[in-house]
């Protein structure tokens, strides 16, 4: 067991690309964590999905044991977060596991709002942030200017900020110092009763569920028996340790110590991030504040492109599931595509994740609808219904109400966007709650909204109209009656139900037209024409037309170029598997996934 | 059969029988003898196609992706040596087996040397059985071939067809082309064999040129129907990958192609053209008077045997497809290696239905869908019914006497037709 006092527990908030991955890599590096560099750069990005895209998905810890210039032995514990607003609520039980955060910022580009977001999250968990200049070295750097701006968005002191090169190492020790300096250390108690928070879980095929947990009170070993609060399950401890970077076993930990454990668990609902780990003959009255269930938010129909493939995918699904509670899924079947699944998410970039998940670990090949979120319909016979698919919604005269999510948000931006923001509220059918001045140049905007309008394109337009300085943050708050319709999209005269969107009566024509345009542009000219109509019931209101293309004919075919055309011919047909066939127009993936694209204008 | 080489060869030779449109036409002779591995996919008992390739050009015309090399004479030699040994060593492997058609292709078949060719003819004649009055073409280039002697030589080895690389009658078109021949060279061969006393003339021409428009194009048809060549080929300009010709019409080049919808009119009305002046439109790029459709090239597309000889010439018989390498010098360990017909890919029933479908829907016949039936075992028509459908509704496809053809509109965008009817399942 560690000294509490000893005990540094942080993370490191960055934008994508401002080198929280090189900083971690090099602390581990300059702490004797790494030896082989020649392994892997970015250590700890797990997985290839995360290397390439620089996002991190799954939060890993790892324990840093480091002896200061004086003598002195501390445990550090690094603890990774995810970084975008669909993963908001992983990230803040990530923060609550830790007392500090270095924010590192790209001293070439300054602040950017998914920082902010995570930095707001930061201080209300009431983490001590530690600013960090990095990319010093490079010759745009602008480190004066940077760090003025973080004092005036933010409000951190920054007058002596940390300046460093986190790829050439170059003052990566003071970073260390200053996290044994300048970060508190955790507060606990080791003789309480057990209060442990969960703060990320995966399934692994050979432990099953591994928990990372934060001890905030009292004191754990290997062969305990502990409750998990929410379920009142028990389990027995049969692996206890920390990642330095890999496993190693500890037998007993206690207050401000981070680790993992292993305890039999078959399935990340017996261990959801978030949750308060007790001992079940001694527990704790009160769990960690903050608990709340993940909740998938969105749907969206994920389908194989071969029907065949079908067993296949499902299997995928399933092992997509263990190692992520927040996706669900289930059978369903569309005119258009044909058997596939309904699927749950927490936003968009999760809807991504998982598809890129899906077509390189699984290699299953997919056609991805429309999302949408998840509406409440009384119908005149007096039932209450709701529909996560818009092709489900009854006919209009069977319908009493319709009632669509709303969410609370929250906008910190800085004072010279507040009326952009306000426009792209108010467009987006948003009720202004409240707006604070919380610095004489930083606004909290407070805003209710239809979940609809925030998922679809509200964070990209929220971020080009503030030039990326705006933060978001929403919650679920309830459900509200709304003048709904449905969108139909028909192709060539047949309905294509994959392409139906539910929309506010006001912006139908408008979503209607930018639909229909951007699946004319999505849909390849044919040897057919191509009619495309948005409808709302019988009505027509949008129309755009393909015309067939003219010529598509090869020259010359004797006896030398017979394999070479029967090949390619093979090859384009390789390629027009991702197309879906209505009628005899063939509908390439990206029009599916076009009609999630926010508008270019 | 070495009258072949005598000089009591007819100067015309008595091509309506031997040549006919009739696809029902039985020769006699024996039957096929190089399919080793059974199946063969259609008409065996009329012989071999047999083609050879001749890898050497003047210049690189600027659209040009086909192998070939600039002439000179230690290569052609090389060449030479290596392609009659290829000949006696397939002679050998297939048992001397009967040729249907000779095809020389090319490259520039006419930079060959008389004294050369005969060679080529002579061993030809003795490592197979070539049947009386058989289909001998030769490629020519106005370039090369000019004088009538040259013609008549020709004659007098057998080589009873020719195939003249006209491309355009307009000088700014040839050279855009980077044709190494002028519009009054072609016509001054054209004449040079007719008067020779070849009786039998194809003239290729390429249309879709950057520039040309439909009228251009009718206009010099118009000059090549009164010239009254037996047979016409023409080609839509394909910009080929890595060729002068494509940098050339790259966006923000000199050059600019012809819109579609303009070239789509070129095709169909140049074809309504030419049929209203006797040229039968028997392939999408192709058109002859009654009598006189190239035998060897409708083999390729009836699912003949045919047999390629020289670099990157390709073979299929029965089942097997054989590649001759492309480069002389993996050429010459081909042959001298005893690597002749050793190595090749076996075709599918798959690929064997593909192909007949693909090869098919080029021609006027069209695909005989009770051959199709017997052959898929499923019926074309009911597994494509709504495509089929669609595609008559559009008059793409026409279905007559048990034959599925595709309209000129359809031969215009036959790709993607092809593709969905011979490779999408449903």
């Amino acid at each position: 067991m560690s000294k509490i006092a000893n005990i540094r527990n942080f993370s490191i908030i960055a934008h994508i690309d401002h080198g929280k991955s090189t900083l971690a890599d090099r602390i581990l590096e300059m702490t004797g964590m790494i030896t082989d560099r020649a392994k892997k750069d970015q250590y700890l990005d797990k997985m290839d999905l995360e290397r390439e895209r620089g996002i991190t998905i799954k939060a890993q810890t790892v324990r840093i044991p480091y002896t200061a210039p004086d003598g002195q032995k501390y445990i550090l514990n690094l603890i990774d977060t995810p970084g975008h607003v669909d993963f908001t609520y992983e990230v803040s039980r990530s923060l609550a596991a830790c007392e500090g955060a270095l924010l590192v910022v790209d001293a070439t580009q300054g602040v950017e709002a998914q920082t902010l977001a995570n930095v707001y999250l930061a201080l209300d968990n009431d983490l001590e942030v530690v600013p960090v200049l990095n990319k010093i070295d490079l010759p745009s750097a602008e480190p004066e200017r940077i760090a003025r701006e973080i004092e005036d968005i933010i409000g951190l002191d920054c007058s002596n900020p940390l300046m460093v090169s986190a790829k050439s190492g170059l003052n990566v020790q003071r970073v260390i110092d200053a996290v044994v300096e300048l970060l508190p250390p955790p507060k606990g108690d080791p003789d309480a009763p057990l209060k442990a928070l969960i703060f990320d879980s995966w399934y692994d095929s050979y432990q099953g569920v591994v928990v990372l947990f934060r001890i905030i009170d009292g004191t754990i070993k290997k062969g305990d028996t502990i409750k998990i609060f929410s379920t009142g399950k028990r389990f027995e401890v049969t692996r206890l340790g920390a990642f330095m970077p890999e496993a190693m076993d500890i037998k007993t930990m206690g207050a401000g110590e981070v680790g993992f454990l292993c305890a039999s668990m078959k399935e990340l609902g017996d261990a959801p991030v978030g949750d308060t780990i007790t001992l079940a003959d001694n527990p704790v009255d009160a769990p960690y504040p903050g608990f709340k269930p993940v909740k998938a938010m969105v749907f969206s129909g994920l389908y194989p492109i071969e029907p065949s493939e079908y067993e296949t995918l499902k299997n995928a699904l399933e092992k997509l599931q263990l190692n992520d509670a927040a996706f669900s899924f289930e059978p369903e079947t569309s005119q258009a595509l044909g058997f596939g699944f309904r699927c749950g998410f927490l936003g968009l970039l999760h809807i991504e994740i998982i598809q890129e998940r899906l077509e390189r670990e699984f290699e299953a090949k997919l056609i991805t609808t429309a999302p949408s979120v998840i509406y409440q319909v009384d119908t005149v016979g007096g039932e209450t219904m709701t529909i996560d698919n818009p092709s489900k919604l009854p006919d209009p005269t069977k319908i009493a109400a319709i009632r669509e999510p709303f969410v609370r948000l929250e906008i910190h931006v800085p004072n010279e966007f507040v009326g952009s923001v306000l426009a792209l509220c108010e467009e987006k059918r948003g009720l202004q709650k409240n707006m604070a001045y919380i610095t004489p140049t930083r606004v909290v905007i407070t805003y209710e909204m239809p979940f609809a309008e925030v998922m679809y394109d509200f964070f990209d337009k929220l971020k080009s109209s503030t030039r990326g300085y705006a933060s978001l943050d929403y919650e679920l708050i309830d459900y509200r009656q709304a003048d709904l319709v449905r969108l139909d999209i028909l192709i060539n005269g047949d309905p294509v139900d994959a392409f139906s969107c539910i929309v506010h009566r006001e912006n139908s024509a408008r979503t209607g037209r930018s639909l229909a345009l951007k699946l004319k542009r999505s849909i390849p000219r044919q040897m057919f024409e191509v009619v495309i109509q948005a409808a709302i019931g019988n009505k027509i209101i949008a129309r755009e037309r393909n015309a067939p293309f003219r010529k598509d004919v090869t020259a010359k075919c004797y006896g030398g170029d017979i394999s070479r055309k029967r090949k390619l011919l093979e090859k384009q047909k390789e390629g027009k598997k991702r197309m879906r066939r209505m009628g005899n127009v063939e509908i390439p993936q990206e029009a599916f996934l076009s009609v999630l694209k926010a508008d270019e204008d | 059969m070495g009258r072949i080489y005598g000089e009591d060869v007819p100067t015309r030779p008595a091509f309506p029988d031997a040549m006919g449109k009739g696809a029902g036409r039985k020769s006699p002779g024996r039957k096929g003898s190089g399919d080793p591995e059974g199946a063969p996919p259609a008409d065996h008992d009329k012989g071999l196609l047999l083609y050879i390739h001749v890898p050497f050009c003047r210049s690189r015309c600027h659209y040009c992706t086909f192998h070939s090399q600039a002439f000179n004479q230690v290569t052609f030699a090389w060449y030479h040596k290596l392609l009659l040994e290829e000949i006696k060593l397939w002679g050998a492997r297939l048992k001397g087996p009967k040729l249907r058609t000779i095809y020389f292709g090319g490259g520039t078949p006419s930079l060959i040397p008389l004294t050369q060719l005969a060679q080529i003819m002579q061993a030809l004649d003795k490592a197979f059985v070539l049947g009386p009055a058989m289909e001998v073409t030769l490629e020519a280039n106005p370039d090369s071939a000019t004088d009538v002697s040259y013609f008549r030589a020709l004659l007098s080895m057998g080589i009873n067809r020719l195939s003249l690389g006209v491309q355009s009658l307009s000088d700014a078109h040839l050279h855009a082309l980077g044709r190494p021949h002028s519009a009054a060279m072609a016509h001054a061969a054209f004449t040079s064999a007719r008067q020779a006393g070849f009786g039998n003339i194809g003239l290729d021409f390429i249309w879709g040129l950057p520039g040309q428009r439909l009228k251009g194009w009718i206009d010099q048809l118009t000059v090549v129907t009164s010239m009254r060549p037996e047979h016409i080929s023409a080609y839509n300009l394909t910009l080929e990958p890595d060729t002068p010709m494509t940098a050339l019409c790259a966006e923000g080049g000199p050059l600019t192609l012809p819109p579609d919808k303009e070239q789509g009119r070129m095709f169909v009305y140049g074809a309504e053209y030419l049929e209203s002046m006797g040229y039968m439109h028997y392939e999408v790029s192709n058109f002859a008077r009654m009598g006189f459709v190239s035998a060897h090239n409708s083999g390729y597309w009836s699912g003949a045997d045919y047999l390629g000889l020289g670099p990157s010439a390709v073979s299929t018989i029965g089942r097997r497809r054989f590649e001759n390498p492309r480069y002389m010098d993996e050429y010459d360990a081909y042959v001298r290696g005893g690597l002749v017909g050793r190595e090749h890919e076996t075709l599918t029933d798959a690929d064997l239905l593909r192909e007949l479908v693909m090869l098919s829907l080029r021609t006027a016949k069209g695909l005989d869908l009770k051959e199709f039936r017997k052959r898929a075992g499923f019926d074309m028509v009911k597994r494509h019914e709504r495509l089929i459908a669609a595609l008559h509704r559009e008059n793409l496809v026409r279905i007559n006497h048990g034959f599925l053809r595709l309209t000129k509109n359809g031969m215009l965008v036959s790709n993607v037709i092809i593709r969905r009817l011979a490779f999408d399942e449903e």
